[in-house]
């Protein structure tokens, strides 16, 4: 009876035809095909390529944004080029894949653009008015067309009447000038971005390249000629072919309260004939090695730091040295600490010399509180006609006080003058001539150091070994936070997940994105550092740590956990000194640097994610505000739209080849690219010759284990069939039916398209599996069947629930199945495939059985069995 | 991926013998001009798959040079590679048809990826013609 059932049943599914075809097949439509498909594919991994690219820099910016490394502009500049490109690169690709379709990214891209453009636009430097002025023109105001070294020199001489060695400023006008004549800015930002400046060698080759590019360097002839006039006018106070020292004095050196000292380069006793060589080399000390690299480190931006040179009466010391108005060691002392040497100042500075050392109390009647005179065996002196040079100090002269108490009380007083004029500590070099007169040769506010320790960092020994849990993985957003696991396993998990939760998870999916308001932490066993997760993480500060193994079996819902992202480690319960330590802010450098400014405003235009839920309605180009939008937005189009690549191509029967195998069915399989080993002349194909690793991995589940040929039927389930075909008129039964029963593969060696029609039943399969993860990708769709709509309704949960308990984002509309998986390296991807492969053989006409709960289980309990047979335990397999 | 020919144009010559050479060994067929100028001739003369492009140099820039071998080899992928990071430059170029805009200092086998995908979509831009080319022809001789 029931044989005979099966046999009109099959009969009958065999009469109803699929939807009638429009076209027509001839060669040429293959070769279209053929070639359609290779375009998508190309575009499609192209803007694959480049979504990963974008996202990359994106988290790269980021991170620079914790300001826990050094960065300068050529990092910004660069980034924001190439992550504009990756994107355009996206926008483009898309638009091939969906010509017009979505046509208003190229706008929303043109916009975000204009902003980051605005941001980066150069930043004027103050225009000084001369190329050169003289000391007695000077005052504080002019910092920003003399340097504020030079400005204070100015002000020392010109407020306080202190004796300053005549001279002149080569101005920030001069150095535009120097720059903008033999357009040196673009070439050293060129040589910057293209050298690796985090490794030394590299930097210092950098450093000596640029400083050679400055000196060999033509002056302008304007620029000499005022240089020319500048000395002849000092000649003429200070005599005949006076000797000159030419000091640096660079703008924005007091931008961050910053020392700068000993970057850049002093020139000594220069006679005329080498002023111009002396100006070019220290101009090109901008880019000394400490310079760039303190530059780097402190934010400071290259553009704001213009080199004056100050050029002053050369002084041929007696004795030098340099005052502290304060202690610079311990910010609680306010006695004046004074060093010096026989000859000039230069071996204080340098260090090269041990220095007499005067401490004197600031209250008048000032008193010696500390008098400590060392052997000076060597001095520096002037050389006649230029240059200095180091000299034995013989005799008892060595071991004498390089001054007399009267000096030492002259310099104390001059630098209680110069502290209560500035308002603050000063460090102050001086000379004293032959005559016995002091001069002021340069004067700065002085940097005292607290002395306490008081660095963060320290070491997770603390915590008893028997807390942790997991260890492992990387970090994707640093901190510590502390909450219950909620173990999220299926996509309708979401829905509920409570506030101030730890997030556990498979894989870090972009859509778990929308819980990072609720989520204090988030654990994943797979996903990058770069993907959209993470970053979203990092916006709002939630610790992330990514691919922790086994992470969903280990951890139980509702269990209190500590995720220390900086530690990668999972300790059982709230551990409070973690916590603590974590509140601690942590000493950023760059925070507040016009560098990390300028970033922290051109990224406002790049990293934050506003589209974060693909089903919202507000999921639009239009409503695109950042770069990330867009590539978001790309990337979940890009998806459905190459793989509905089966849907909106129809299969060619004539130019396919019928696979020949031991499965009772016809498979009928088009070569699209490179699926086949070798090209095979006539109808047929062996399996043996296929090479496309999607279809092999769906075939291995398919053939695993045989069908038992169609559940037993009940007189209903029956039933219901006859009267679901006689009421549809869509399945007129006078049609032919070659479609029937068919199943059509379209391959590459990474891809495959499975369109099956078992009767009424439709599925199908689009996979892309290779070497790189984060393009794999599968789709599942399944549709239909002969039974009425409450069954076909049940067998929809049924496959539905069995492809969650796999590791499958499922959705369920009517009594279609939706499901799909992607991001997983390749063995994980075959594994899905294999189920995929199984399902699809076992699950055929099982909508007919649905009514009937014993068979349902019984159904649900083989195939369960059956999955954990031919694949291995899935990362999201539902522990009991 | 079967060989395909490769044009470099930087004027910075040390840099651009050894692309040239590095690229050698990855089994392309390689050659290497140093200027704008240079390259169109070179492309008239010898065409190529795909042309890699400085965008700062001497006479005619990158992007002129760009748009000339659009116009005079519109199936020719160009990649620009450069050590001056504009973003109006870059968006400018891609814009006008460049495939990718690099920065120095880049991974070799970065660029060689690219290489091969500016390369494939040349050759399925050409593919594309001879189907539509083939068509043509059957109709009008069907």
């Amino acid at each position: 009876m029931i044989d005979r059932t099966m046999g009109i049943l099959a009969d009958i599914l065999n009469k109803l035809p699929f939807k009638r075809r429009k076209e027509k097949f001839s060669p040429a439509n293959v070769e279209e095909l053929r070639t359609a498909f290779k375009d998508r594919y190309h575009s499609f991994k192209v803007l694959l390529a480049a979504n990963n690219k974008a996202l990359e820099i994106m988290a790269e910016m980021e991170e620079a944004l914790r300001g826990n490394r050094p960065f300068g502009m050529s990092f910004i500049r660069a980034n924001c080029t190439a992550v504009s490109v990756n994107v355009f690169r996206i926008v483009k690709n898309l638009d091939q894949l969906a010509p017009g379709k979505y046509r208003d990214l190229f706008d929303k891209f043109k916009d975000i653009q204009d902003h980051i453009n605005q941001e980066l636009s150069l930043r004027r430097l103050p225009k000084a008015e001369e190329l050169v002025l003289p000391f007695e023109e000077i005052d504080m105001n002019m910092a920003d067309q003399v340097g504020s070294k030079m400005a204070n020199l100015g002000e020392v001489m010109a407020r306080l009447q202190l004796p300053v060695p005549k001279g002149f400023v080569i101005s920030s006008l001069a150095y535009q000038r120097l720059f903008e004549h033999n357009d040196l800015q673009s070439e050293i930002d060129r040589r910057l971005q293209t050298s690796e400046v985090e490794q030394l060698d590299q930097l210092y080759k950098l450093s000596a390249d640029i400083q050679q590019l400055i000196i060999r360097a033509a002056v302008p002839s304007d620029v000499e000629q005022a240089i020319v006039d500048a000395y002849r006018e000092l000649e003429t106070q200070a005599g005949k072919e006076v000797k000159v020292s030419m000091r640096s004095s660079a703008l924005g050196e007091d931008l961050v309260g910053a020392s700068f000292a000993g970057q850049y380069r002093s020139e000594l006793n220069v006679s005329a004939d080498d002023i111009i060589e002396a100006y070019k080399e220290i101009v090109a000390s901008k880019y000394s090695l400490q310079a760039i690299a303190y530059r780097l480190n402190r934010g400071i931006l290259d553009e704001d730091i213009a080199m004056c040179v100050g050029c002053m009466v050369m002084v041929n010391a007696v004795s030098g040295g340099v005052t502290y108005s304060r202690n610079p060691l311990n910010i609680r002392d306010d006695s004046i600490f004074i060093n010096a040497v026989w000859g000039l100042p230069k071996s204080v500075v340098d260090g090269s010399v041990a220095a007499d050392l005067f401490v004197i109390s600031r209250e008048e009647p000032m008193r010696t509180l500390q008098r400590d005179i060392k052997t000076k065996a060597q001095q520096f002196v002037c050389y006649p006609e230029e240059g200095v040079c180091r000299l034995d100090v013989t005799g008892e002269k060595s071991s004498d006080p390089s001054l007399s108490d009267n000096q030492v009380f002259e310099l104390a007083r001059i630098a209680l003058r110069l502290e209560e004029h500035y308002g603050s500590p000063q460090d102050i070099e001086w000379a004293i001539d032959q005559n016995g007169l002091v001069f002021v040769l340069q004067c700065r506010p002085l940097k005292q150091t607290e002395g306490g320790d008081g660095s963060y960092g320290t070491s997770r020994s603390d915590v008893p070994r028997d807390l942790v849990i997991l260890q492992g993985g990387a970090a994707a957003s640093s901190g510590v936070a502390c909450g219950p696991a909620y173990l999220l396993l299926r996509h309708g998990d979401a829905l509920n997940f409570p506030h101030g939760a730890v997030l556990v998870t498979a894989q870090a999916l972009p859509r778990w994105a929308a819980l990072l308001n609720r989520a204090v932490a988030v654990v994943t066993e797979q996903g990058s550092a770069a993907g959209h997760l993470a970053n979203v993480a990092r916006e709002f500060g939630v610790p992330a740590i990514f691919g922790v193994a086994d992470a969903t079996n280990v951890l139980q819902n509702d269990e209190l956990v500590t995720i220390d992202a900086d530690g990668l480690t999972i300790y059982r319960g709230c551990v409070e000194s973690l916590l603590a330590k974590s509140g601690e802010v942590k000493k950023n450098l760059m925070e507040g640097s016009a560098v990390y400014e300028i970033l922290k405003e051109v990224t406002q235009h790049i990293v934050p994610l506003h589209l974060l839920d693909p089903d919202a309605s507000d999921f639009k180009a239009k409503k695109c505000r950042s770069l990330h939008d867009i590539t978001r937005f790309c990337h979940e189009k890009s998806v459905k739209e190459m793989f509905s690549f089966g849907k909106e191509h129809h299969f060619s029967e004539r130019a396919s080849k019928q696979l020949v195998c031991d499965v009772p069915m016809l498979w009928w399989i088009i070569n699209l690219d490179d699926g086949f080993k070798e090209d095979v002349p006539g109808k047929y194909v062996n399996l043996d010759n296929i090479v496309s690793i999607p279809m092999m991995a769906l075939w291995e589940g398919i053939i695993a284990i045989p069908w038992e040929g169609p559940p037993p039927v009940d007189t209903k389930g029956f039933m219901s069939v006859l009267l679901e075909a006689s009421a549809n008129p869509a399945l007129d039964p006078s049609m032919p039916s070659v479609y029937t029963n068919r199943n059509y593969f379209m391959i590459s060696r990474n891809f495959c398209s499975l369109t099956s029609r078992f009767g009424f039943h439709f599925c199908t399969i689009e996979s892309l599996v290779g070497e790189r993860a984060n393009e794999n990708y599968i789709s599942f769709s399944f549709k239909g069947g002969a039974a009425d709509y409450q069954r076909r309704l049940r067998r929809a949960v049924f496959v539905s629930s069995i492809l969650e308990e796999f590791g499958f984002r499922v959705e369920v509309k009517d009594d279609g199945v939706f499901a799909r998986v992607e991001g997983f390296d390749e063995a994980v991807m075959k594994d899905k495939l294999k189920l995929l492969g199984y399902m699809l053989m076992h699950t055929r006409q099982l909508d007919m059985i649905m009514s009937n709960d014993a068979a349902y289980n019984h159904h649900r309990n083989k195939i369960i069995t059956d999955i954990h047979s031919i694949v291995k335990p899935a990362p999201m397999a539902v522990s009991n | 991926m079967d060989t395909f020919k490769v044009l470099l144009v930087d004027d910075e010559v040390e840099f651009l013998e050894t692309l040239v050479k590095r690229l050698k060994k990855r089994n392309l067929t390689v050659s290497g001009v140093n200027s704008g100028e240079q390259a169109i001739e070179a492309l008239a003369r010898d065409p190529v798959d795909v042309v890699v492009l400085d965008v700062k140099m001497p006479g005619m820039n990158g992007l002129e040079t760009l748009r000339e071998i659009k116009k005079s080899c519109p199936l020719v992928e160009v990649i620009m590679l450069t050590g001056h990071a504009s973003m109006e430059v870059a968006i400018e170029g891609m814009e006008q048809g460049a495939f990718d805009y690099l920065m120095k200092p880049m991974d070799i086998d970065e660029l060689l990826y690219k290489l091969q995908d500016a390369y494939k979509k040349k050759k399925l831009h050409e593919d594309r013609i001879k189907h539509a080319v083939d068509e043509i022809v059957s109709v009008k001789t069907g």
